[in-house]
């Protein structure tokens, strides 16, 4: 077993007792009943994909400045695990969105702003996958990525800037019992070390196929060239 | 509890399938660089 296998393994015990907080500690909702235990890994996955994306921004940050290698592996590894935890977000959203509102999706700014941070994503990943890997590539897909960003603080305020129904911050608002928030919170933990060890095998995984393609060899940059001329 | 059950079972699926795919990836490129 190496150390990601154990990393991972850490992680999944840790998913595990979040699991145990949800269903065996945390109180049901009196007005949703059982449903509402949907919460505290929606919005958690829904933070994991936030600090995700962060993850894609910062490393084309620093890829734009100095073309380092390590920083587009992170940004790669960052987009295709933040891409998971969105779909995973918005799958349950629908669910528990069906039980409660009666409808899987309503064209909310919230719902829709989630979905097109999905589709950017989405379509980084799909850039990357077709583009021939190397810097063009990677230095497109930095700036892609940098502006993508944009739309995660369009998500978070969605729900302040316009009338939605999807409802309101209810964790700086002060509006969950103890034990809701200290599931949620404990929650919120694991989650974030999950979506870290997976951005961390990701990258190794990065680290892996450059290594094997030769991405980054100076060989296979394309730079400009002057104009032969015959002789 | 239907749409509880469904949300939860999803969610092992995608994290859990994500997590063992690329453990198995990056176990079968390890063994490649060998």
């Amino acid at each position: 077993m190496n150390r990601y296998e154990k990393a991972a393994g850490a992680a999944v015990a840790l998913m595990l007792i979040a699991g145990a907080a949800i269903f065996f500690y945390a109180p049901t909702d009196w007005l949703q009943g059982p449903v509402q235990r949907i919460f505290y890994l929606h919005v958690s996955s829904a933070i994991a994909a936030f600090g995700s994306f962060a993850v894609v921004l910062v490393g084309g940050v620093i890829y734009l400045r100095n073309a380092s290698p390590v920083a587009d592996r992170l940004a790669r590894a960052g987009a295709l695990v933040g891409v998971v935890f969105t779909t995973v977000t918005l799958v349950m959203g629908m669910l528990w969105a069906k039980k409660v509102w009666g409808a899987f999706w309503v064209w909310d700014a919230r719902l829709t702003s989630t979905l097109v941070l999905w589709i950017i994503y989405a379509g980084y990943l799909l850039v990357r996958r077709l583009a021939d890997p190397g810097r063009q590539a990677a230095r497109f897909a930095a700036v892609v990525g940098i502006f993508g960003f944009i739309d995660v603080p369009v998500v978070y305020f969605s729900v302040s800037w316009w009338a939605t129904q999807h409802p309101g911050p209810v964790i700086i608002n002060d509006a969950l019992p103890p034990q809701m928030l200290a599931t949620f919170l404990f929650t919120m933990a694991c989650t974030a070390v999950l979506a870290g060890v997976m951005i961390a095998i990701r990258y190794r995984i990065e680290a892996l196929l450059d290594e094997r393609e030769r991405v980054f060899e100076p060989a296979n940059v394309i730079v400009a060239r002057e104009p032969q001329t015959a002789p | 509890m239907t749409y509880l059950v469904l949300a939860y079972a999803f969610a092992v699926a995608v994290l859990g399938g994500y997590l063992v795919w690329s453990l198995r990836r990056l176990r079968e490129l390890e063994r490649r660089q060998l």
